[in-house]
């Protein structure tokens, strides 16, 4: 197998391995919020806390479960940016400059997404 | 209590039979929100859009792992999934929520029709292929001149190719892309069912790499659509943690029994359940 080609695979191994590991943190969060609101009797069709970033922090230190599932639903909407950002880096140091712009663009979608949702809400 | 323990059952029956009939949960999950828990629409849509990039992600990790994904036609088209799931995303939000329910009831239709036409892939369809990872090996790209549209054009589809295989209709591909970020913005679908046949049949890719790809595209189109979901205030996290721990444990059970299990009976079972369903749906659009 030659040089490049290796790299290459090497490359997206390190991406795989990033998409698994975020995933598995994000899990790991959702199940600690899950097992606390079980504990506090809570039931998840009663409507949870409306999204705060600002009270996230607070609710991890109280051990409130809505923090630990907040911040879990953040990381499973990030996993899949974190592989673009990998990538983009990943792609700007191999010079792919095409797809290192176009990995830069899908992020600035999201950007998008984020100001439009806000612009709307 | 008891609540908890039947969405995390249902949340688990969908990814496990998602992972089982190779779709995603997303088609299951939200007829089940809304009709069994009783969620608005688009509250379970935006539920099901977050289940759907944690059953991704993981899978796309492994894909990627084996380098069986093509890293780079993905990102290419996965630029206008998420650009039509940002359209969707806002569209979705000036939609009757009967409208939504009909599009729906049409879509488990169409995925119905599709499961019954569905053929096994043939023997030599992506087995040995692998994407084609050598950045700097130039030997199918054409030089570039400057003007010269068509000689970017082949050397934009030889970067995107496959060792075994060349892609084609680069420009079809990025219409189909865009219609299924909208309609994934749109249902809470993952999208594959659209991609899949969209790569395979429509751009030439083999379908052991399509659906490796389409799978690694699923979670940038659900984030885009998903933010405007969280950000408007229709993501319960009680509900969506709950149910995406539960198509996680689904989906991971599921990809590892799938051998064991005769698929043909499940699979007309499960298409006489999709009918069901649409008719359930298309009867909620009714009011």
């Amino acid at each position: 197998m030659s040089e490049p080609r290796q790299a290459g695979q090497t490359f997206e191994r390190r991406l795989g391995r990033l998409l698994i590991a975020v995933t598995y943190v994000a899990v790991v969060l959702l199940t600690m919020g899950v097992v606390l609101m079980l504990l506090a009797g809570i039931s998840p069709l009663a409507g949870g806390p409306p999204f705060d970033p600002s009270q996230i922090i607070p609710d991890l230190r109280g051990l409130e479960p809505a923090g630990f599932l907040w911040l879990g639903l953040l990381v499973v909407i990030a996993t899949p940016l974190s592989r673009v950002v990998g990538a983009a880096i990943g792609f700007a140091r191999r010079r792919e400059p095409l797809m290192a712009i176009i990995s830069v663009a899908i992020l600035a979608v999201i950007a998008i997404s984020i100001l439009a949702a806000r612009a709307t809400s | 209590m008891i609540e908890a323990l039947w969405l995390l059952a249902g949340g688990a029956a969908a990814g496990g039979f998602g992972s089982l009939l190779g779709l995603g949960g997303g088609v299951l999950l939200v007829p089940l929100l809304t009709l069994v828990f009783g969620l608005d629409l688009r509250a379970a849509v935006g539920v099901s859009l977050v289940s759907v990039i944690v059953t991704s992600s993981a899978a796309a990790g492994v894909y990627l792992e084996r380098n069986i994904a093509n890293l780079r036609l993905g990102m290419t088209l996965e630029l206008f999934t998420a650009c039509g799931a940002l359209v969707g995303g806002l569209v979705a939000f000036l939609l009757d929520e009967r409208l939504l329910a009909f599009l729906f009831s049409g879509l488990l239709v169409y995925v119905a029709i599709t499961m019954l036409r569905a053929r096994e892939p043939a023997p030599d369809d992506g087995a040995q292929l692998r994407p084609n990872l050598d950045v700097d090996d130039d030997r199918h790209v054409e030089p570039l001149t400057a003007g010269d549209l068509a000689s970017f054009r082949a050397a934009a589809l030889a970067r995107l190719s496959g060792e075994a295989y060349a892609v084609r209709n680069l420009g079809r591909g990025i219409v189909g892309s865009t219609g299924a970020g909208v309609v994934s913005a749109l249902l809470g679908i993952g999208g594959g069912i659209i991609k899949v046949p969209l790569m395979h049949v429509g751009m030439g890719v083999p379908l052991r790499v399509a659906t490796a790809t389409s799978n690694l595209m699923i979670g940038v189109t659900a984030a885009a659509s998903a933010v405007i979901y969280l950000f408007r205030g229709e993501i319960d996290p009680y509900i969506a943690g709950t149910v995406a721990i539960g198509v996680f444990v689904g989906a991971t059970v599921g990809s590892r029994v799938a051998h064991r299990i005769d698929l043909r009976y499940l699979n007309m079972l499960f298409v006489a359940v999709l009918l069901w369903t649409a008719l359930q749906m298309f009867l909620k659009a009714l009011g």
